[in-house]
């Protein structure tokens, strides 16, 4: 409405955003955890005269650089691309907020490249300790963009004291009940994982088992600390939550089981490296770390996307809703019409839409403006038709149409027109993780109309029919 | 707690002139690395294969930096992205969305194209016999899809100016009004030029960079290669004006719309328009005047202060004739917008610029101690496992 919205078939388009930021996270946790391994493990090699080590380790980091400065860093980038075009309004809504927040982890970014290139490029050039100093300004300056985005990402779950207009500011909104539990959590994560991707690639990449059991004895700590950090912070996650983000864990049950399936990954991952590292360094054959890292990945992918889930109905609690409009927003569209859209200043997009493919039901006396009553004189199919504009742009944030991502025509089996306006107009009843209806009673009816037109009818064969 | 006014976005958290300021910085620093991927790729791996011994060596030592300059110019691009979001979203978002496929292939492509240049850059220092015809089809994918990635940015941006074609556009590109994310400006006659003409630019900057390489990293190669550089940098240079200013002219003359042409021909901007045409001769006629002299640091340091001058009044211009072109959107100007000063933050991040400015002093400082000649050849080969 304030923005054109994107249809993505089949998954809808915050699906993506989802795909890319879990494909993010799990490069750019190890993008932080394994620059911490790289300054303390060189340090080592450097003060044992470990040549041998020394060498993996240059080895490692060209795995490094090239995992975490090419995918890691676009995928980053990936993410704003996907975000501005999936959600704008929430986008906009925390670029304003916190531009200086991204500036100031755009500097440590900028930091993190170049240390990282000068690590790798002049191994061997630099003098002992400046290497490894090199290599914890990458560290450190990693550690810091994880906060810095920490603050931001953890705003959108629950912006705190920042919702209130009498403490709204950029420190508020950052320091939010979330940001510490999931700082925790994520350097909790980010020294699990890469601990996990370190034994992965030593187990393939080295021959001799010396190395071998040294990596995995010295791993095995920061590795072991990640998972408590990881629970202390999911704790803490847990604690903190808005009151619907509670009941929408405890209410779906697919999150009841990935909620659960966290918990078993975790548990295995830390008995594996009990097991494992701990305790029978050399256990590390390419075998047990890939099913370390497997396992290792399933939970922290399961983890991302309970998080994004939870926010449900809102992208940013109590300030955007997923279908990118604003709370304060809903009564003025339920009495100005959701196409006509609330800002005074301006067409939107779905007016000026209507304008041009329906003139028959703008008003007379002023062209830009749509008169809904009109809506119930069309025929039917051009009701259906506009029930679709409405569905696009006030369901499609989550929901498929026939099939795919909670496809809508999937849950509507053998519902009756009217039950379809009943629930329309009492959306967010019900189910307490769907946004308010905001549109009109007419653009209820021909949403409803709609809905009749792509429910499919009740399956046959029940019992009773 | 009453949630956020529907009418009342957070207002810009800084004074409009500093938006500007870094938005303008940032795409001028991202312009440097990315015009020398831009065209500098395409060329590296053309004369890789058909270039003489000379020209072949020019090509090894491009590409072989080419990881850290497209590392640099990816990095340096987020800046002026930042900026736009935050002053020029009404405009920005709307154009991307539509386009949006294309907008996310950027993304699709820039992942293979940097990969592509460090497999090439892997044949060329594994030694003879090692430029396996994989390894060339990457470079050769690589600089395709630099110059797609390229075509697609000036379909995006302008889009974002061109607020008129969107209706049309979702019209075409849309299932009950909601965008496909299939259209692409390729309506607008602006398009075409704009493209083209950074390829100009482009040529510019790789020529600066071909005399920069010769007199400060290219020591081993010997005053023969010198002399072939400066050379190579000369018909770089006369190839970029006479491009840009055969696209420039055709941009300008051809697709200006009124109010901006008349902006644009009004004194003050008269003097910034014409400048920023005449600039682009700068440093191909310094190449041309000192021809016969041996390549220096006066002149290589000359030759890139002048090409720096071009991309700023190029950086500088553009911004200019964007924020006439938007006036339809944001009305009156986009520099009225409402602003409210978060000197907090503000504060927070350019001391922490500043700190970081000193760091990456410090680390350069050291690269200065490490030796005279930096090895830039780093992880060409593929990772260990």
């Amino acid at each position: 409405m304030h923005y054109p919205w994107w249809y993505v078939p089949v998954i809808t388009a915050p699906m993506l955003i989802a795909a890319v930021s879990i494909v993010h996270v799990l490069v750019s946790h190890y993008a932080v955890g394994g620059g911490l391994f790289l300054a303390v493990e060189t340090a080592h090699a450097y003060r044992t005269k470990d040549r041998e080590y020394l060498a993996y380790l240059k080895g490692h980091t060209k795995f490094f650089v090239w995992l975490t400065v090419v995918f890691g860093a676009i995928t980053g980038v990936g993410i704003w691309w996907t975000i501005g075009l999936a959600s704008p309004l929430a986008t906009e809504v925390l670029i304003r907020t916190f531009v200086f927040g991204w500036a100031t982890e755009y500097v440590f970014f900028v930091l993190e490249i170049t240390a990282a290139f000068i690590f790798l490029y002049y191994w061997g050039r630099l003098p002992e300790k400046t290497h490894v100093a090199v290599g914890w300004i990458y560290a450190v300056a990693a550690w810091i963009s994880l906060v810095l985005i920490t603050g931001i990402t953890s705003f959108m779950l629950h912006p705190g004291a920042w919702l209130d207009p009498a403490t709204r500011s950029f420190w508020s909104g950052f320091f939010n009940p979330q940001f510490l539990p999931q700082t925790v959590a994520r350097t909790g994560g980010a020294l699990l994982l890469s601990s996990l991707y370190v034994y992965l690639h030593a187990s393939i990449a080295l021959k001799e088992q010396r190395l071998r059991d040294l990596i995995a004895a010295r791993s095995a700590r920061p590795a072991l600390l990640g998972a408590l950090l990881i629970l202390a912070g999911g704790a803490g996650w847990y604690s903190f939550m808005p009151e619907s983000a509670k009941a929408a864990l405890a209410a779906a049950a697919v999150l009841n089981v990935l909620a659960a399936l966290i918990f078993v990954l975790t548990g295995v991952v830390f008995v594996l490296l009990y097991l494992g590292p701990y305790r029978n360094p050399g256990w590390l054959s390419p075998g047990f770390a890939g099913a370390l890292v497997l396992f290792g990945v399933a939970a922290f992918s399961t983890g991302e996307f309970i998080r994004e889930a939870v926010r449900k109905p809102y992208v940013i609690y109590n300030v955007v809703f997923g279908n990118q409009i604003l709370p304060n927003e809903v009564a003025e569209l339920r009495s100005r019409g959701y196409l006509e859209g609330a800002r005074p200043e301006g067409r939107s997009w779905t007016n000026a839409y209507i304008a041009r493919h329906f003139p028959q039901v703008m008003d007379p006396a002023n062209p830009t403006r749509i008169d809904e009553k009109k809506f119930l004189d069309l025929p039917r199919s051009e009701q259906i038709k506009i029930g679709e504009v409405l569905f696009q742009y006030h369901c499609n944030d989550c929901h498929a149409v026939h099939w795919g991502y909670s496809a809508v025509a999937m849950m509507l089996y053998g519902r009756t027109e009217d039950m379809h306006l009943d629930m329309i107009e009492n959306l967010d009843r019900a189910p307490f993780f769907m946004p308010p209806w905001a549109g009109t009673r007419e653009e209820a009816k021909v949403l409803a109309a709609y809905l009749a037109s792509i429910s499919p009818p009740r399956p046959g064969g029940m019992v009773p029919q | 707690m009453p949630p956020l006014d529907a009418t009342q976005l957070p207002a810009l958290p800084a004074p409009f002139w500093f938006i500007q300021f870094f938005k303008v910085l940032g795409f001028l620093l991202h312009m440097v690395p990315m015009n020398l991927w831009y065209v500098g790729v395409p060329l590296a791996v053309t004369l890789y294969v058909f270039g003489g011994e000379r020209a072949r060596r020019w090509s090894e030592r491009l590409m072989v930096q080419m990881p850290i300059i497209v590392a640099a110019g990816i990095n340096l691009g987020i800046v002026p992205l930042l900026f736009l979001q935050l002053a020029y979203a009404k405009a920005f978002y709307p154009a991307t969305i539509l386009m949006a496929w294309f907008w996310l292939a950027v993304i699709g492509m820039l992942i293979p194209a940097y990969y592509g240049v460090y497999i090439y850059v892997s044949g060329m220092r594994d030694g003879a016999g090692s430029m396996t015809v994989w390894r060339r089809a990457a470079g050769w994918c690589s600089a395709v899809m630099f110059l797609v990635i390229g075509f697609i940015f000036a379909n995006a941006m302008s889009l974002t100016t061109n607020a008129a074609a969107w209706p049309d556009l979702l019209d075409r590109h849309s299932v009950a009004g909601a965008a496909t994310g299939t259209a692409l400006n390729v309506a607008d006659p602006s398009l075409w030029p704009r493209w083209l003409l950074m390829l100009g630019l482009a040529l510019l900057t790789t020529a600066a960079w071909t005399v920069l390489d010769a007199v400060w990293l290219a020591g081993k190669e010997g005053g023969a290669y010198q002399r072939w550089a400066q050379s190579w940098a000369l018909r770089l240079a006369l190839a970029g004006a006479v491009w840009s200013t055969v696209t420039g002219a055709w941009y300008l003359f051809g697709t200006w719309r009124p109010t901006v042409f008349k902006e644009m021909f009004a004194f003050p901007a008269v003097i910034l328009t014409v400048l920023t045409a005449v600039s682009c001769w700068g440093p191909g006629a310094l190449l041309w005047a000192t021809r016969r002299k041996a390549l220096n640091w006066t002149l290589a340091g000359s030759v890139v202060g002048l090409q720096a001058g071009v991309l700023a009044l190029n950086a500088i211009s553009r911004q200019i004739v964007q924020n006439i072109e938007l006036r339809d959107v944001f009305q009156p100007s986009v520099a009225a917008q409402p602003t409210a000063p978060d000197w907090g933050p503000m504060a927070l991040f350019l001391i922490v610029f500043l700190a970081g400015v000193g760091v990456l002093i410090w680390l350069f400082a050291q690269l200065a101690k490490a030796g005279p000649e930096p090895s830039l050849d780093g992880p060409a080969e593929p990772p260990a496992a």
